[in-house]
């Protein structure tokens, strides 16, 4: 594994070559959005929401991804499943497929393959369908299963996600929060995806019902060998549900690793200040903050260089005008900062 | 074999218990709290029932149900065409005839000039002293000599057999022509009118004469002797002999009427009047007139009386509902679907295509419809184009000048709706474009184009009432609510014909009062946070 990772330049212009234990590999993935504006809107500016991220996830694994508010981490696992338009850069292989290569019916047909439940549970359900559709409309688009055994699959599916099969004629206005996000996940697995991005499924929810959906998930993975990409700003569900970890700031993935060498030895100082925010459930145990100064700068117009360097304490000369690469500094254990170059 | 059919029976009516039983306790097995209990309610179903809980909207509803069913099912009911004239008939008096007595002698001769004027004053003269004398005029002599009450015989003196005038009070007419009678037959009808004689004989033929003065040849009337002239005031009628007798007797029983039915069977009334210093009785007929019905009052024939043209007004307003309402409904419905189609294209492609079909929207708001109405419906009138030709381009022009507000709220809608996480899940697992587009998008579109939909149908009657009102919209022979009012163009029917124009107005002012408060209703009904 190792040896096959480089760094993002010098890989920049060969094909990304697919290792089969790697259900998604992602290399320097970009996503921009156009500022328009001014005089016949022209593109004046773009946000950078995604700029440059590198992973690649085991099957049957759960990668956690944290990161503050803006970092990128939704439009990260949106531009993955090519639900943003078209990607800026880089590449995403499922399956050693290139996601963005793909025709419009092909990847219709690939969209059974890979998954994603959404954050707000309200948003994400057509008010005006009742949930045995939201949940059979695809499967029966897809052909999945039989005709005649849609309604009893789609009774299977609500079962395995703690929905009573009844309630399949009741519209999503009827259903609580919790029960909506299981419908999402329903909708989802209906589908017998191999790959799920969670984009926060539970960050609607609260801490109660968060504990079901979690573990739910965590039996549906084991039950079907799904492969999560879990998006979270939540340390502590991160360190429940996942095997590996990625790092999100303004855009980059700045450390990536299994998940016991992150909270053990997180190396990148962005890293370094984010877990120390996480609160120790011990009133005498002496908690050494690490607060950043400033705040997150826009990722219209990111810094030059590191785009941490304004707020990092060790920050260098170098740092301020070369932005760092991706190293790997114990085996699986990445990180982007001029720290821990050679 | 019995024993087993009993059995198998005995079983099945078990089995039937049972299950009868199950499907009780299958209810009452669900505990209080159970789901199961809960009804479910689609979204329209609850859009129904928060709806139904408005009394306003269903009030306005039931106005509009109302409205509906005497628009379109009157028009069959009601016993009358849209455009059938009623009639009615009116009186009308004109101068007929005028009678009058015979107070001065007339003279009658054999020959005109016989008996010249100057000759008759002589005779006057003559006659004031005696019944029988001589006189004398121009060279002439003449002999006269009373022969009955009333009848003077006037002779040359040479001649004393056979006069050459007569001079009388009474008249001889013909009764079967306006011609004159031979002389001789005059003179013997007279000779025997006035010394009561019934019967004489002229030139070997017998005639009877009756007291009322008829000369009878056999059977036939040929004359008649009467004191009383009677003339015709019209050139073209011929007073019948009939007539005159039925005239004389109302003049002797001094009856100011009387009623005639004349061969052709034609009743008239016919009024006297006496002039006492010309001695004339003049007679006026009356007879009967159609004419239309017009401005009628509400009668059990004409619930609403009947407008300017003679057309019953009720059923006018039943056809005119249905006019209003369909140019109402197909203007909408031709805005709607201009309108769904292009905000429906311009929300969902975006881009540059969304510019020029927003630019195009712009435009129509600019655009000033009621010139350009106007003005086509002048144009149309000039080129007189077909009523029913008319109301299609006119419902084709208001439908192409309003799609633009249903182009921009659709377009608003789909926008926000694109941008929706639902859209975005139905989209991740691969659904077809055409199936999001119809499963999802427009389904949650569709509330608020009901709304505005209802609500432009108001404005739209009323657009049409007002071009029609102006004579510009539909025109006549069609019936729409605002050419009824138009009916109404001065004060004097304004006043004096309420049944013209209050129904429509009310009709007018309750459907559209309708259509908006069904359009609140809706709009308060399809908003989830309305919880009342």
């Amino acid at each position: 594994m190792s040896a096959d990772v480089k760094t993002a330049e010098a890989t920049a212009s060969e094909p990304l070559v697919y290792d089969p234990q790697y259900i998604l590999m992602v290399r320097d993935l970009k996503k921009y959005f156009p500022i328009k504006g001014g005089f016949m809107n022209r593109v004046i500016g773009n946000v950078k929401a995604v700029d440059g991220v590198t992973f690649n996830l085991k099957r049957g694994t759960t990668m956690g991804l944290v990161g503050e508010s803006g970092c990128g981490k939704t439009t990260t696992g949106r531009t993955i499943l090519r639900l943003t338009g078209e990607k800026t850069g880089g590449d995403v292989l499922f399956n050693g497929k290139e996601v963005y290569d793909l025709s419009h019916e092909e990847l219709r047909h690939l969209r059974t393959k890979m998954q994603i439940i959404f954050q707000d549970p309200f948003s994400s359900l057509s008010p005006r369908l009742p949930i045995g559709e939201i949940i059979g409309e695809a499967v029966r688009e897809h052909n999945l299963v039989p005709r005649s055994e849609l309604d009893d699959y789609v009774d299977e599916v609500m079962d395995q996600c703690g929905l009573q099969p009844f309630q399949k004629e009741r519209y999503p206005h009827e259903f609580s929060g919790g029960q909506r996000q299981r419908i999402c996940i329903a909708r989802a697995l209906a589908l017998n995806p191999e790959f799920v991005v969670c984009d926060e499924p539970v960050s609607a929810l609260d801490v109660s019902i968060q504990a079901q959906i979690i573990n739910l998930l965590r039996e549906l993975q084991e039950k079907r060998s799904l492969t999560y990409l879990f998006i979270s700003h939540d340390l502590s569900v991160v360190e429940h549900i996942s095997d590996t970890v990625g790092v999100m700031y303004l855009g980059n993935l700045v450390e990536y690793g299994e998940k016991k060498d992150i909270f053990a030895n997180p190396l990148h100082p962005y890293t370094q200040a984010l877990f120390s925010a996480i609160p120790i459930p011990d009133p005498d145990a002496k908690m050494n903050r690490i607060v950043l100064e400033g705040s997150i700068p826009s990722p219209a117009n990111p810094p030059e260089g590191c785009k941490f360097h304004t707020r990092c304490k060790h920050c260098m000369e170098c740092c301020k005008h070369e932005a760092p690469k991706q190293r790997e500094i114990e085996p699986g254990h990445y990180v982007v900062c001029h720290l821990y170059d050679e | 074999m019995a024993d087993n059919n009993l059995s198998d029976d005995a079983r099945e009516l078990i089995s039937q218990e049972i299950e009868a039983e199950g499907a009780t306790a299958e209810e009452s097995e669900y505990s209080l709290n159970d789901d199961r209990r809960v009804r479910t309610l689609s979204p329209t179903a609850l859009v129904v029932k928060r709806f139904l809980r408005n009394r306003v909207a269903v009030t306005g509803l039931v106005i509009l149900a109302f409205m509906f069913v005497f628009s379109f099912i009157g028009g069959l009911i009601s016993p009358y065409r849209e455009d059938q004239l009623f009639y009615r008939y009116d009186s009308q008096n004109k101068q007929f005839a005028a009678v009058t007595e015979n107070t001065e002698l007339r003279y009658l001769s054999e020959n005109d000039g016989d008996f010249p004027s100057v000759a008759r004053a002589k005779f006057v003269l003559a006659q004031k002293q005696g019944k029988e004398g001589t006189f004398e005029s121009g060279g002439v002599s003449y002999a006269f000599k009373e022969e009955g009450d009333g009848l003077i015989a006037i002779y040359e003196a040479s001649d004393t057999t056979n006069p050459i005038a007569l001079a009388t009070y009474d008249t001889v007419s013909s009764s079967t022509s306006n011609e004159k009678l031979p002389f001789g037959l005059q003179h013997a009808i007279l000779l025997a009118e006035t010394n009561d004689k019934h019967d004489f004989t002229y030139e070997g033929k017998k005639y009877t004469i009756d007291d009322g003065g008829t000369v009878m040849d056999g059977d036939t009337e040929v004359a008649y002797a009467s004191r009383y002239v009677a003339q015709a005031i019209m050139p073209d009628v011929f007073l019948t002999r009939s007539f005159k007798e039925q005239l004389l007797e109302a003049i002797e029983v001094n009856s100011k009427e009387f009623t005639f039915t004349d061969e052709d069977g034609t009743t008239a009334d016919y009024t006297l009047s006496y002039d006492a210093t010309k001695s004339t009785w003049s007679v006026m007929q009356s007879t009967s007139t159609r004419v239309f019905d017009t401005y009628s009052s509400p009668s059990s024939a004409h619930w609403l009386g009947t407008d300017r043209n003679g057309m019953d007004m009720l059923t006018r307003l039943m056809y005119g509902g249905r006019v209003s309402l369909y140019i109402g409904f197909i203007v909408v419905f031709i805005e709607t679907a201009i309108g769904v189609v292009l905000g429906g294209i311009s929300g969902y492609c975006g881009g540059w295509v969304d510019n020029l079909i927003m630019r195009a929207v712009d435009v129509f708001y600019c655009i000033p419809s009621m010139p350009i109405i106007i003005i086509l419906g002048a144009a149309m009138d000039a080129l007189r184009v077909d009523p029913q030709i008319r109301m299609l381009y006119l419902m084709l022009l208001l439908g192409f000048l309003g799609w633009a507000g249903i182009a921009r709220l659709v377009r608003g809608q789909i926008l926000s709706l694109r941008e929706q996480e639902f859209m975005t899940a139905a989209e991740a697992t691969g659904i077809r474009a055409s199936r999001r587009i119809f499963r999802h998008l427009i389904p949650n579109v569709i509330p608020q184009l009901i709304v505005t939909m209802t609500m432009s149908l108001g404005s739209t009657i009323i657009t049409e009432a007002t071009l029609s009102f102006l004579g510009l919209g539909v025109k006549f022979p069609f019936a729409s609510w605002g050419n009824i009012i138009n009916d109404v163009n001065d004060t004097y029917v304004l006043t004096n014909y309420w049944f013209i124009w209050i129904p429509a107005g009310v009709c007018l002012l309750a459907t559209v009062l309708a259509f908006n408060l069904v359009g609140d209703g809706l709009r308060d009904a399809f908003d989830p946070k309305m919880k009342r």
